[in-house]
């Protein structure tokens, strides 16, 4: 039978290694090490034993198998890869944004392996991205979920095969500006956005019944039914009234998460995460009881008249209301420092060690269907791991090293200049010079703004 | 028996259109008409096919159709002689995937009522169902660029959004003729959304193609159901879906085009997933994904142009810092890799064939060689050009090598292929030969006349040149600062009325040719014109190029210092 499998797969399966790409798993003891589990406390001075890309073994005074490198972290801590559940990085398109509805559409086929971002959020600790479509849409498009396996040129082996579907909805004032005010159509309002949504959602039931009484008819004898008009955007809504997709809703302000609760609660839909929910922390009871979440930024605010009503607070109240609650980054930069990001938590709102660091490790797990898999460092767990030099919700903290399943990806000591993957033959390069701050805060040259303004204004048609 | 006459029926059809002409020699008004339709080119060296050597012998053809190749060809009386003594002769090349003399149709007219968000599929880019010929011109001056580099066949594929249509392949005979070889060779795709509606985006392409293809096979199911039962619905098919039925029956391949290997893995994610057969195109950055390219077993035809070198050019000798140097190695270590990469599929074993598609016909010889010089063998070199296109377009029985029996396409060239200096000097398209002038070879140090002398070209030029859109002319103004030269050029103003004056770049002066670049800007798009011609006294004839649009003649007078001054 093996045998034959095999023949089938070199005959028709010939391009593999596009589906079923092998990735890396490794085999590592990391020693003396303080171990923050995140789930089951705090081991000082404890070895973690990995073994073909999962955790095997937590303890002290572990033996190393034959072949199997050792790595001595005395003085160090050890912390779950950090998980961000909210990110752009290694997508070449963000956004379809022409229709409200776009839930057909695959943020894996645009997967860019090669982005730097990758390797820079690596070095930041992060091990796992939710890459997600834009908010453009009402309903966006299916996101993928990534393992920061950097130096592969294959989108496959960074995309996480076993994660759960997720997909991007979004409220308020991107969707109605996009294409209420932009294109005049539906939604230009809140009241919009809902209609979309329930208008959306009861077409993908008459979808489902169409083919469902087409696929019980077809086999019959002297069949006169004829296959429905095919689309998948319907059949992606179809997938999340059945269970098989968790929504990751970009929403603000609390009225309209709470409309959104109701509209899902109407559908039976259980499986919802909010995104952003700067104003969550008013309806923070009703979000811990019928949805898996919230995933906030710590202290970021005030870029649109929406996100005005926050506070640093928001994510402390959340969790104290028996919320799942993660912190993203939505950015580049941020996702180099969520163990920052987390540890304001403990600034704004006394959060412990673990409830803040569970916001970048286990709660964004949960929000992403993968809490069985990682998010903390328990034995049977995949081996996605950081080594901080100092307790990384100190200010002081820098990562050492990166491990996705077992794979060292990051090390700080081999960190070199450029790190791209590819070089593009025809880009020119402009030499780079770091700002030389005597020479450009000469005093001569001080206080003469004013002057070249001036100056400007009168000869080169300065026009403000 | 019966095969015969199929044979000779179709071949017949090909050259149907000049049989004719050429047996019934009648009153000519025009004076156009060839004497004969026969051609003997005697004592040649001939190259039938890729990896064979050069032999000495006699190639006849007639009304299209290679008659003999080789030693003891009879030479019947109405062959029109042509002496080979001291020339080269290669089967002519073929071109896997070309735009040349393809036009963009104008875009339909937007409904009153239509929305962004589900526009019809005519206005979106999805146009299955036309095919090229309805946009090809056999006089474009692309074609006749692309002949006079060797080229006698095309596959040329439609303008448009991201299905534009059908491929046709077209002999680059004579423009009387309909050239027509075979339609509907296969349909063209891209990753290019439409702007400003759905799709706009390459994510959202892909998931648009999905659906093409899905409601295409579903409107074949029900098409059938139609037929085989009585009470069904009438099928109410779409031009998107009948046009995409071909597809969807696997009778001919999806040509995807593709620069780099991110858009490989996508064409090639989306075929295995639906099941279409496909070929690759447009190829230019491929090296992660040879390997895949080979498991899958998708032909490709990649760019026959080599990376600009204008990055590499730029980079400055001193006072950088050591950060930069590294990254100019970097840039310098990727282009060297890009020339290597033909080489690479060569030994990966994958029989490639090339597209013109944004490539310089006048630079096409020059790519060659530089593929050639990086590793790759003439052999695959000559195979990419002849014998593999016409396998991965299915017309190996007529084309691709110079046999009894196949169509009468050549190239003739003043010495052997991949030789430093080798000229075409005719081609032979469909059984009519082109005539090429041969240029002596140039004096090899800069700036200097035959007879010793320098040429100066410094000062103002005034130009004419021809293009489609009339008329058109300025002036050149050359400087001179050391051995560089530098200048600028005034053209009418493609955006407006008046003249505009771009910076000229990247000249050279070599022998009596000069050659240089500049920078137009038209609908957005930044077009890079390049003028070459050689100069003969104080006048140059030559052409302006541009990449996507073909050539056009160009004349200039140096009108300041005037010689006579």
């Amino acid at each position: 039978m093996k045998k034959l499998t095999l023949i089938l797969s070199a005959f028709l399966g010939l391009g593999m290694n596009l589906t079923f790409a092998q990735a890396p798993k490794g085999n590592i003891l990391i020693k003396n090490a303080t171990v923050l589990t995140v789930t089951q406390g705090t081991q000082e001075n404890a070895d973690v034993l990995v073994q073909d890309g999962l955790i095997k073994q937590i303890g002290k005074n572990l033996n190393a198998p034959a072949g199997v490198e050792t790595i001595d972290a005395t003085g160090k801590f050890l912390m779950p890869g950090i998980i961000d559940a909210h990110s752009h990085v290694a997508l070449d398109v963000v956004n379809e944004g022409t229709s409200p509805i776009t839930s057909e559409v695959r943020m894996k086929d645009m997967v860019n392996p090669y982005e730097i971002g990758i390797y820079r959020a690596l070095a930041g600790g992060v091990t796992v991205s939710h890459a997600m479509h834009g908010s453009a849409n009402v309903i966006g498009g299916q996101n993928a979920t990534l393992k920061h396996r950097w130096g592969s040129s294959n989108p496959a082996d960074i995309i996480m095969q076993d994660a759960p579907r997720t997909i991007k909805f979004a409220l308020g004032e991107n969707p109605t500006r996009v294409h209420g005010r932009g294109n005049g159509i539906q939604p230009r309002t809140r009241m919009g956005v809902e209609a979309v949504i329930r208008n959306g959602f009861n077409e993908a039931i008459q979808y489902k019944k169409a083919w469902e009484a087409y696929n019980a008819g077809k086999a019959q004898k002297g069949n006169t039914l004829t296959p429905p008009a095919y689309n998948e955007r319907l059949q992606t809504l179809v997938d999340i009234l059945d269970g098989k997709i968790i929504v990751h809703c970009h929403s603000y302000r609390a009225d309209e998460i709470y409309m959104m609760i109701n509209v899902f609660r109407d559908f039976g839909i259980k499986k919802l995460v909010f995104q952003h929910t700067n104003e969550g922390f008013k309806v923070a009871p009703e979000i811990a009881e019928y949805t898996m979440g919230a995933s906030v930024f710590a202290d970021w605010w005030a870029y649109k008249m929406e996100v005005y009503y926050s506070t640093a607070f928001n994510a402390a109240i959340l969790q104290k209301n028996g919320v799942i609650t993660s912190i993203n980054s939505d950015s580049a930069e941020l996702i180099r420092h969520l163990y920052h990001e987390a540890a304001k938590t403990q600034r704004y709102g006394g959060l412990t060690d673990e409830e803040a660091l569970a916001m970048i490790t286990i709660n964004p797990a949960k929000q992403l269907g993968l809490d069985s898999k990682i998010g903390s460092i328990e034995v049977g767990k995949q081996a996605d791991l950081v080594i901080f030099d100092h307790h990384p919700l100190s200010v002081y903290a820098v990562p050492q090293m990166t491990f996705v399943d077992g794979v060292k990806y990051f090390d700080i000591q081999k960190d070199k200049d450029d790190q791209r993957q590819i070089v593009s033959a025809t880009e020119m390069v402009e030499p780079v010079y770091l700002r030389n701050a005597e020479e450009d805060d000469h005093r001569c040259m001080q206080d003469l703004d004013a002057y070249y303004e001036a100056f400007q204004g009168a000869f080169m048609g300065h026009k403000h | 028996m019966k095969k015969q006459i199929l044979k000779a029926g179709l071949l017949g059809l090909l050259v149907a259109g000049f049989i004719t002409q050429a047996s019934w020699a009648q009153s000519d008004p025009t004076g156009k008409r060839r004497v004969t339709g026969t051609y003997a080119i005697t004592n040649a060296t001939l190259f039938s096919a890729p990896g064979q050597a050069g032999v000495k012998g006699t190639v006849l053809i007639k009304d299209g159709v290679i008659q003999g190749a080789g030693s003891g060809v009879q030479i019947p009386k109405e062959a029109q002689i042509i002496a080979g003594d001291s020339l080269f002769i290669y089967p002519g090349f073929i071109d896997g995937a070309g735009n040349m003399g393809v036009t963009r149709p104008k875009d339909p007219e937007r409904p009153k009522d239509m929305v962004n968000s589900n526009p019809p599929d005519e206005i979106a880019g999805i146009t299955p169902w036309r095919s090229v010929t309805d946009q090809y011109s056999s006089n474009a001056s692309q074609v006749e660029d692309w002949r006079k580099a060797g080229f006698t066949m095309s596959q040329i594929l439609p303008e448009g959004g991201m299905i534009p249509g059908k491929a046709a392949i077209m002999v680059l005979g004579d423009p009387q003729s309909t050239n027509l070889l075979q339609l509907n060779t296969a349909l063209a795709a891209n990753f290019r959304g439409s702007r400003g509606m759905y799709p706009a985006t390459a994510v959202g392409v892909m998931a648009k193609f999905r659906d093409v293809y899905q409601n295409s096979s579903y409107a074949l199911e029900h098409e059938k159901l139609f037929a085989s039962t009585t009470g069904v619905s009438r099928p109410q098919t779409t031009p998107t879906e009948s046009g995409m039925a071909a597809v969807v029956q696997k009778q001919i391949p999806v040509i995807f085009s593709v620069t780099n290997d991110l858009e490989i893995r996508r064409a090639i994610s989306l075929q295995k997933e639906l099941g279409f057969k496909l070929v690759l195109t447009g190829l230019e950055y491929y090296e992660p994904v040879i390997d895949l390219i080979k498991s899958s077993n998708v032909p490709v035809l990649i760019k026959l142009s080599i990376p600009d070198d204008k990055a590499l050019k730029a980079q400055k000798e001193e006072g950088v810092p050591e950060a930069t140097k590294a990254q100019y190695a970097r840039v310098k270590e990727a282009y060297d890799q890009a020339l290597k990469q033909a080489s690479l599929l060569e030994k990966a074993g994958i029989p490639f064939a090339f597209s013109t598609i944004d490539a310089k016909a006048g630079d096409a010889h020059k790519a060659l060689k530089a593929m050639v010089e990086n590793g790759l063998s003439e052999k695959a070199a000559l195979a990419a050009l002849t014998t593999n296109p016409a396998s991965i377009l299915g017309i190996n029985r007529v084309a691709g090598t110079l046999e009894k029996g196949k169509m009468a396409n050549m190239v003739i060239l003043t010495d052997s292929l991949f030789k430093e200096g080798a000229q075409v000097k005719h081609v032979i398209a469909d059984g009519f030969v082109f005539d090429y002038e041969i240029k002596k070879k140039a004096a090899a140090s800069n700036g200097k006349s035959e007879n010793g002398g320098t040429v100066k070209i410094e000062g103002t030029w005034e130009y004419t040149s021809e293009t489609p859109a009339g008329s058109n002319g300025g002036e050149i103004i050359l400087k001179k600062e050391g051995s560089e030269y530098s200048g600028s050029i005034t053209y009418d103003d493609p955006s407006g009325s008046g003249k505009i004056s771009s910076p000229i770049k990247n000249v050279s002066f070599s022998g009596n040719r000069l050659s240089f670049d500049f920078n137009v800007a038209a609908e957005g798009m930044n077009l890079t014109v390049n003028i070459s011609g050689d100069v003969n006294g104080s006048s140059m004839e030559g052409t302006m190029s541009v990449a996507q649009f073909g050539s056009f003649p160009i004349k200039a007078k140096l009108a300041s210092p005037s010689l006579n001054d």
